[in-house]
């Protein structure tokens, strides 16, 4: 069957790249497992949507990857909230400045989240790598949650005038 | 962070929305209301897409690692358990999307959008031949393009890592003849090979091409003297 056949070398071909996200993103294995299987199935499914979609193959399958992890640790974390857990939200996991940033340097974001303040860069960084949400973001800047929107919300406004340039 | 003036102009609207969204950083509900709205408005989910393109590489600084064969056999037994295939299946079987994602094409996948070149289907016939180098022994796999018009092999990093002291060199190899360097491979998840003349026209004969791990600097001698740590055959597309 030639599509399955196409679905087989897709998989070869991306698994690791779309694990990788879904590891970063979930921190559990068991559960990034879990994750890369839905994220699959979903390609499968949604093949169509590609279609209409201005993004390049793999930019458009890391987004997929990376939409349903940070849906899957959403939805836990509101579940979570109030339970002991929460002290483990309050600590996410090693800095999100201090994540290496590998490849394609010469990319265009890269030079415009230079232009903003560090600490604003890095929380941009972060929110996309690991999927950070406000409120994370809030608790570790120590600021209040609708301090940390306008920030952000200024920061992207910076962003895409830098982008647009 | 520090305070500073309060006239910075914010993002505002669907923009900052869309932009929310790609970040990831809305709550669950937001996040559901955003994922409908893409559904169902298209200059909605084009905004989504113009901030999920540009963030891209950002993404970089994800760490392949390679999945546990036991979760392609349950992705195999979710889709094609019954002899019933998944309903949308047959959309595999558009042309256009076999091109964008699939089959040979999976290089093109990462590489002829990549690169921004057009789709195949509306490009003049200028041959292009493609190798997917890998190797059962090792995890390093890259995906070589190479556009004889531009005379230029772009590679495409998928996945494996060399030493900090050593280095990847890539060679080609036609019939008998012993591996000719292509030069060391720079860092990097893109990287385009300019060959000279002579090496242009073994790769439009589709020769094989290699990599080898060498010390850094690439092989001293000429010849690969580390192992191969991928190999793959040059094919029209």
């Amino acid at each position: 069957m030639r599509d399955r056949a196409a679905f087989d070398l897709l998989y070869r071909q991306t698994n690791a790249k779309l694990f990788g996200v879904c590891l970063r993103v979930l921190t559990d294995r068991a559960e990034a497992e879990e994750a890369l299987q839905e994220v699959y199935v979903k390609i499968w499914t949604k093949a169509d949507r590609y279609a209409v979609s201005d993004l390049s193959p793999i930019s458009w399958l890391v987004a997929v990857a990376r939409n349903h992890a940070i849906d899957r640790i959403r939805t836990r974390r509101v579940k979570q909230t109030g339970l002991d857990e929460a002290a483990e939200i309050a600590d996410p996991t090693p800095g999100p400045e201090a994540l290496a940033v590998a490849g394609d340097e010469g990319a265009r974001v890269h030079h415009c989240l230079e232009e903003l303040e560090a600490d604003r860069a890095a929380a941009v960084r972060g929110a996309y790598l690991v999927g950070e949400s406000y409120a994370e973001l809030a608790e570790r800047h120590g600021v209040p949650l609708n301090t940390m929107r306008t920030w952000l919300r200024r920061s992207l406004m910076k962003l895409k005038d830098c982008l647009e340039r | 962070m520090t305070p500073t003036d309060h006239h910075e102009p914010e993002l505002g609207g669907d923009e900052a929305l869309a932009a929310e969204y790609v970040l990831g950083v809305l709550p669950a509900s937001e996040r559901q209301e955003a994922a409908r709205r893409i559904e169902t408005d298209v200059d909605f989910a084009r905004l989504v897409d113009r901030w999920e393109d540009s963030f891209s590489p950002l993404a970089a600084a994800y760490v392949p690692v390679e999945a546990p064969a036991a979760v392609k056999q349950a992705i195999d037994r979710r889709l094609f358990a019954s002899s019933k295939t998944a309903p949308r299946a047959s959309l595999w079987n558009s042309l256009a999307l076999w091109r964008g994602l699939a089959a040979a094409a999976v290089v093109a996948l990462a590489l002829v959008t990549a690169w921004n070149m057009q789709p195949p289907a509306e490009e003049p016939a200028a041959p292009r031949l493609v190798a997917s180098l890998e190797s059962d022994e090792t995890d390093v796999r890259y995906l070589a393009f190479y556009d004889e018009t531009a005379q230029t092999i772009h590679l495409s990093h998928v996945a494996g890592a060399r030493a900090p002291d050593q280095d990847f060199e890539l060679w080609v190899i036609e019939g008998d003849e012993p591996p000719a360097s292509l030069g060391v491979i720079a860092t990097g998840e893109r990287v385009d090979v300019h060959p000279e003349e002579t090496l242009r026209t073994k790769l439009s004969a589709g020769a094989v091409l290699a990599v080898s791990l060498e010390p850094g600097g690439g092989s001293p001698t000429g010849q690969p003297t580390g192992p191969v740590v991928a190999v793959g055959d040059l094919r029209s597309i």
